[in-house]
């Protein structure tokens, strides 16, 4: 099993990528959010392989992020014993894996060669 | 002894302290922004095509279609929802890099050290900690304003 | 018997002028919220009592039960801020009630509360049997990798330099009064939490420089109820009537955890 303080430790360096990676995904929507979300404007940033690789790493990070948060909120509110936080590593593991596979399809197929 | 219910909590004590807003705050936001995050993939995944229907009526039929067409007056409920996400998302992350710089680095913590008279400080109300919160807060302040010119200038006619 | 040295030194007089301490009386209204085993459920109850600025809530309660109330259950032992038993919620507040003055406070009405966060017994007496095994249950005494040297071979005390009693004196203050567990709001939120106390003690150990056991130690702790529960509230340190910084403490031990350095 893995220690808390790993599982921690790779929950602040996600967190430190993301401020970077997710402030880049951000930024794009500036100066107008309507015309960012625009089909032209969408076009444009998807044909950027290195953006491209930015919304990537933003899946696997916020993935990792976001998952292990989760599990640790649900496993201070509840406590059930061994079942019960076995039942929420499937859970965290599963949303995570739905994340990423389906992100991880869609990107690999945009990034121009 | 007779073992029952633990005493409820004191939530004046909690309620009047920053520091316990923040924690609960990274908590709910942390949340929020894990649930929108399955949301967020799936649905421009899905106007993407997942990669293999990457035309403009795919992403309009979903975006336009569906994900920003509910309006409250002229403000579109999905550009509203991204505008509070992108607050959640500055303090989150704000308060996140404050306790990581903390808990991995030991920046702004004090050196433990013999006590002084009457009473020492204790370390959240040092004034290396004041200096974290208030750069959350101007932080949180600056991106509020550029989110809100962000989404909503235009109608604001700024 | 001895006999007194020939010699007299001289002793130089010292005239001292004490500050005047003026005694003021004023009459408070104490609300007790009270504990009932036998119903399971609490109430309150007023009493009015003339203090004075120098009585304490302790003071005050034990007078209480003296002349209006011999029914009222209060736990206390050393009245004077060391023994940690007589924690309850003043106020709002957790305090020591030895250690505060309704004068200090400024309100004509005081609530004294049983401390949150742990089962009650009867009116403001809790049990502290969760509080003490969690303490336990960090190992916090000195560990050496030679028991046979430390208990019966022992030929010299162990060495520490200033510097290092320095890096854990001042969490060896704590008197286990439970203000700072009773304070937590994650202790309410996750009932198996070891609480702010605790992990003060396993780090008090583990930067003890005689301790040879912060491995086993870090280990109980590196939990999701250990120290990772702890999210930095700070009302922890902000109640201890000792100045121990349980928060510190804790941050300490996940920066010994995160950087793999024990020292």
């Amino acid at each position: 099993m893995v220690a808390k303080s790993t599982l921690m430790k790779w929950h602040y360096i996600t967190g430190l990528i993301m401020i970077i990676v997710v402030g880049i995904h951000i930024a794009y929507r500036w100066p107008s959010y309507d015309a960012s979300v625009s089909w032209p404007a969408v076009q444009s940033q998807i044909s950027m392989a290195w953006y491209d690789i930015v919304l990537l790493i933003i899946v696997y990070a916020a993935s990792y992020h976001a998952m292990n948060g989760l599990r640790t909120i649900m496993l201070e509110l509840f406590h059930g014993g061994k079942a019960f936080t076995t039942f929420v590593d499937v859970l965290v593991i599963a949303l995570g894996l739905l994340v990423v596979v389906v992100g991880t399809y869609t990107i690999i197929s945009l990034i121009p060669l | 002894m007779q073992k029952t219910r633990r005493v409820s909590p004191r939530w004046g004590l909690w309620l009047r302290g920053l520091d316990e807003w923040l924690v609960i705050f990274q908590k709910v936001s942390g949340l929020a922004l894990a649930l929108y995050l399955i949301g967020h993939v799936l649905a421009v995944s899905t106007a993407l095509g997942f990669g293999h229907n990457v035309t403009q009526q795919q992403w309009n039929a979903i975006i336009f279609g569906v994900l920003e067409k509910p309006h409250i007056g002229a403000v579109s409920v999905g550009a509203l929802l991204e505008y509070l996400i992108g607050i959640l998302l500055a303090i989150h992350g704000a308060n996140g890099f404050r306790l990581i710089l903390m808990q991995w680095f030991g920046i702004g913590l004090p050196k433990p050290s013999r006590h002084t008279f009457p009473r020492a400080t204790p370390s959240p109300n040092a004034t290396a900690q004041r200096v974290y919160k208030y750069s959350v807060a101007i932080i949180t302040i600056i991106f509020i304003i550029l989110a809100t010119y962000d989404v909503f200038g235009a109608l604001l006619g700024w | 018997m001895a006999t007194a040295s020939s010699s007299e030194a001289s002793v130089e007089t010292i005239k001292i002028k004490l500050p005047e301490i003026k005694l003021e009386k004023k009459e408070v209204i104490f609300k007790i919220k009270r504990y009932d085993p036998e119903k399971d459920g609490f109430y309150w109850k007023e009493y009015k009592l003339t203090i004075t600025n120098r009585t304490t809530i302790l003071d005050a309660l034990l007078r209480i039960k003296e002349t209006q109330d011999p029914t009222l259950a209060v736990r206390y032992s050393c009245r004077m801020g060391i023994c940690g038993s007589c924690g309850m919620v003043i106020n709002g507040t957790p305090r020591l009630a030895c250690e505060t003055k309704p004068y200090d406070l400024g309100t004509s009405t005081i609530t004294v509360e049983p401390l949150s966060n742990v089962p009650p017994v009867k009116d403001i007496v809790t049990d502290f049997d969760k509080f003490f095994s969690n303490h336990k249950s960090v190992s916090p005494w000195l560990i050496r990798k030679d028991e046979k040297e430390q208990f019966e071979d022992l030929k010299e005390y162990y060495p520490q330099t200033e510097e290092e009693l320095d890096n854990y004196l001042q969490f060896s203050y704590c008197i286990k009064c439970g203000l700072c567990y009773s304070a937590c709001p994650l202790v309410f939120l996750n009932k198996e939490y070891l609480g702010p106390q605790a992990l003060a003690q396993a780090y008090r150990w583990s930067a003890d420089s005689r301790d040879q056991g912060a491995e086993l130690r870090l280990k109980l702790v590196d939990t999701d109820n250990g120290v990772w529960s702890c999210n930095y509230s700070g009302t922890c340190s902000k109640v201890c009537p000792k100045d121990v910084d349980p928060a510190l403490a804790i941050n300490m031990v996940k920066k010994m955890l995160l950087t793999g350095r024990k020292r």
